[in-house]
């Protein structure tokens, strides 16, 4: 349906516009901006973001939310770091990354479809336990997995390129096709939508919303084991701390690429503009020697302005469509 | 009182004295609490003059009603649910000391308010915490502890038993006394017979007159309530039943707001349930769908269909439309080709895939079997008419196979035209060998396309009509009193 990618295209075409400009604004001031170093680092640094934030789509598109993601990736983390460090091969360890993450995460869904407990207080809970499992396992240390002869390949996966690609680009790309196909052409991913936008109308219409919700939340989880990869084989290591901001960009990109968190709205490739949008941005202030301190001020106001324009856009939508309603009943029967 | 589109208040003109007991009745959609909200401020009317002590009055707003002792206990409860009793019973007016609350008095006058009227719970008590009939009692508390000079009832004995009522009657004929005037706003037959000296009656927005109690026979007044002329849209088919295809034994729902209710439906044949609201009909439609839980046996085309789920519903034959189509069919936010699809994308997909191919060509069929009018499948459904989306969500049921279709409310909030549409809809599906079940609060409705109506009163069946029959008066009688019995001798005027 052409027509129906135009409209899901409408909900972030501000932030491609804004993207564009801020893009070319940054290949004209700083010569760095556009080359192929710089566009690996933007890679680079925000493949954690992108990986958790297509987990996170899922999640927010069913009107729920999933605040433990960046904790559960730090927990993954310190498995993975343990289990090279115990001399596990790549196979087991990477396997146990991923099943740590999406045990997780149907922790959660279990708890949000089956015990009826708020995916709010869920995952805030969550979000605490394993910040603090992360610290437990090793007692607050670092775990430096270097040396290790099975942390090799996942070292290649985020340092090595096919040619000029990025191994890690390329990664970043299949799970971006498959998270979009899961979402556009399976029963799944409609039911998706549906629970989101009406969670009463698609159990009435024979949807399993429990099993779908456990789903979701364990593909979040999962998404966290996967994203666990990119950041020991970034950081040689497995650290219990991670960056402060993680979750926040996380959700910030998501919103941005115009999923709505009321729900039933929105799509993996609208968050990967917003991720791309949130990198870049960064990318520019860094390159434009603005102190690091700034970021925060500067992603922020995105945020609420490129929210604020959708809620803008939406409610002119809404207006034009109450007016239009409205029409049609004083104008009698239509036909 | 002009709303977009729809007349709901034509011209009417009400007066009401001290000391009077005035019923205000009349069908679902007559007018009756538009007019109360007129009186009480809330609604501002487009033409005509409210005189208070013979004085022409603005009432802009219900507060002002309030200062000018016109007090509204209306069916929908309007309780600060996380607030205590008390609380509820003096919001906006809690005892102050210099600006501090005075708990202690606010206890004491609660308790005491609660003992007159007769209420058996704490003053301290969160009302969420209730059930809706205390809940209800709170709210009356609060009215009668005010200084009402006019006090309306407005349907606020619907969620009240039998012993609750006739207290709350009690009170009414206390005001009374007091010289208190009391607009009552009911269709319950047996307690404007009892509390009432004076009945007036609007259809349709309109007033049809005003009639002395008890001496108006029930009769009579049932005819002027629903004294309409049927208007043909309806083009009833005669269709030939088959085989019984569904059997509904002692269905009863867990909450005990459908009590044990057997039926039968054949193959082609259309049944109307009737009953008002809170008769226990639009919970014979969720049960059907599998939407609450209950107890009882359902058995369609011969195989029995477990209860309580809806996926089991679907899988056993039954096709459920709910009657509020913005809370429970809809995805507000979805394409129209989507809305139609929700019911679909199993007998779409295979092992999880769904076959976008087949989905655009059914689709675009069924827009055109259901004459859906929109820009496009992939428009939003809500920008297109009530009617149009109402179309969409009968036809994504339709199209399933399904041996048994029950349908509540299928055209409430829906114009003329797209009405007359969906009967044809209905029919069409009849003559494919469903069997329907037809859910209305519209009597007409039923009578004109139904073979047979069952009323609902008290959460059961309480009559059956059939053929020369059903008749619009003597249906409305037995939802009304919940009897069949020929309402010739009038029940007794209470104290």
């Amino acid at each position: 349906m052409g027509a129906l990618e135009r409209l899901e295209l409408g909900r972030y075409a501000g932030v491609v516009v804004a993207l564009i400009v801020v893009a070319a604004a940054l290949t004209i001031t700083q010569s760095t901006f556009l080359t192929w170093d710089n566009m690996k680092n933007i890679i680079g640094a925000n493949s954690v973001i992108l990986i958790l934030a297509l987990g996170a789509t899922f999640v927010v598109i069913t009107a729920g939310i999933d605040l433990s993601t960046a904790s559960l990736m730090t927990a993954c983390s310190m498995m993975l770091a343990i289990a090279f460090k115990s001399g596990w091969g790549l196979v087991p360890a990477v396997l146990l990354a991923l099943a740590f993450g999406a045990a997780g995460g149907f922790g959660n869904g279990f708890l949000i479809a089956k015990a009826k407990i708020s995916f709010l207080a869920v995952t805030l809970g969550a979000l605490s336990i394993w910040q603090s499992f992360a610290l437990v396992v090793q007692e607050g240390q670092t775990v430096s997995v270097f040396s290790d002869k099975a942390f090799g390949p996942i070292h290649n996966l985020v340092t090595n390129s096919i040619g000029p690609i990025p191994l890690l680009l390329i990664f970043d790309i299949i799970l971006l096709l498959l998270a979009g196909g899961l979402l556009r052409y399976t029963t799944f991913g409609r039911s998706l939508f549906a629970i989101g936008s009406n969670e009463e109308a698609a159990r009435l219409s024979g949807i399993n919303v429990s099993a779908i919700l456990i789903g979701v939340y364990t593909i979040a989880g999962l998404a966290a084991g996967l994203a666990c990869l990119v950041s020991v084989g970034r950081l040689t290591a497995g650290s219990p701390t991670p960056d402060p901001n993680l979750l926040l960009t996380v959700l910030a990109a998501v919103l941005i690429g115009g999923t709505s968190f009321s729900g039933g709205v929105g799509g993996v490739f609208g968050t990967v503009i917003g991720v791309i949008f949130l990198g870049v941005v960064q990318n520019g202030l860094t390159l434009s020697n603005v102190s690091s301190f700034w970021q925060g001020i500067v992603s922020g106001s995105i945020l609420i302005i490129a929210v604020g324009l959708g809620v803008l856009r939406d409610r002119g939508w809404s207006l034009r469509r109450a007016r239009g309603a409205s029409a049609a009943v004083t104008e009698g029967p239509v036909r | 009182m002009v709303f977009p589109g729809v007349v709901a208040l034509d011209n009417v003109d009400f007066s009401i004295g001290a000391g009077e007991v005035h019923a205000l009745t009349g069908e679902n959609g007559s007018g009756k609490s538009t007019l109360a909200r007129v009186i009480n401020g809330t609604v501002t009317p487009a033409a005509g003059t409210i005189y208070v002590d013979g004085e022409p009055t603005v009432i802009a707003n219900p507060r002002q009603g309030l200062d000018l002792g016109i007090v509204n206990i209306s069916q929908e409860l309007t309780l600060a649910q996380t607030l205590s009793v008390g609380e509820n019973i003096f919001l906006g007016r809690l005892p102050t000391n210099g600006g501090r609350i005075n708990w202690a008095k606010l206890r004491r006058d609660s308790r005491e308010v609660l003992e007159r009227i007769g209420v058996e719970v704490s003053e301290s008590a969160i009302v969420g915490g209730l059930n809706v009939e205390l809940q209800q009692m709170v709210e009356i508390c609060r009215a009668f502890s005010s200084d009402a000079r006019l006090l309306i009832l407005d349907e606020a004995t619907s969620s009240l038993s039998e012993a609750a009522t006739r207290r709350l009657l009690q009170l009414v004929a206390e005001q009374r006394a007091q010289g208190v005037a009391v607009l009552m706003i009911s269709h319950r037959m047996p307690e404007l017979y009892a509390a009432a000296s004076i009945a007036t009656v609007l259809r349709d927005g309109k007033l049809v007159g005003t009639a002395p109690l008890p001496e108006t026979t029930e009769k009579k007044l049932v005819s002027m309530m629903v004294g309409r002329e049927l208007e043909d849209y309806y083009n009833k088919r005669q269709v030939a039943q088959g085989d019984c295809v569904l059997e509904v034994d002692d269905l009863t729902s867990v909450d005990g707001v459908l009590r044990p209710t057997s039926l039968r439906v054949n193959r082609g044949e259309i049944v109307g349930v009737a009953g008002l609201v809170g008769s226990g009909k639009a919970e014979l439609g969720l049960a059907l769908g599998g939407a609450v839980a209950c107890d009882g046996r359902v058995v369609v085309a011969g195989r029995e269909v477990s209860l309580g789920d809806p996926r089991k519903a679907i899988a056993g034959g039954v096709g459920f439309v709910p009657d509020d189509r913005k809370r429970s069919a809809l995805l507000p936010n979805r394409s129209v080709g989507e809305n139609f699809s929700l019911a679909w994308v199993k007998r779409l997909s295979r092992r999880g895939l769904l076959n976008l191919r087949d989905e655009r060509k059914k689709v675009s069929e069924a827009i055109r079997r259901y004459r859906v009018i929109t820009a496009s499948a992939a428009s939003v459904i809500t920008t297109l008419s009530g009617g149009n989306q109402q179309k969409v969500v009968l036809g994504r049921t339709f199209e399933r196979d399904v041996d048994v279709l029950v349908l509540s409310e299928p055209t409430r909030g829906v114009d003329v035209g797209a009405k007359s549409e969906i009967y044809d809809l209905l029919q069409t599906a009849a003559e494919g060998g469903a069997g329907i079940v037809l859910i209305s609060s519209e009597l007409p409705e039923l009578l004109g396309i139904a073979d047979r109506i069952v009323v609902f009163y008290g959460g059961e069946i309480k009559a059956e009509f059939k053929g020369r029959d059903m008749q619009e008066e003597a249906i409305a009688h037995v939802a009304v009193t919940g009897s069949s019995d020929a309402p010739e001798q009038t029940p007794q005027k209470g104290t």
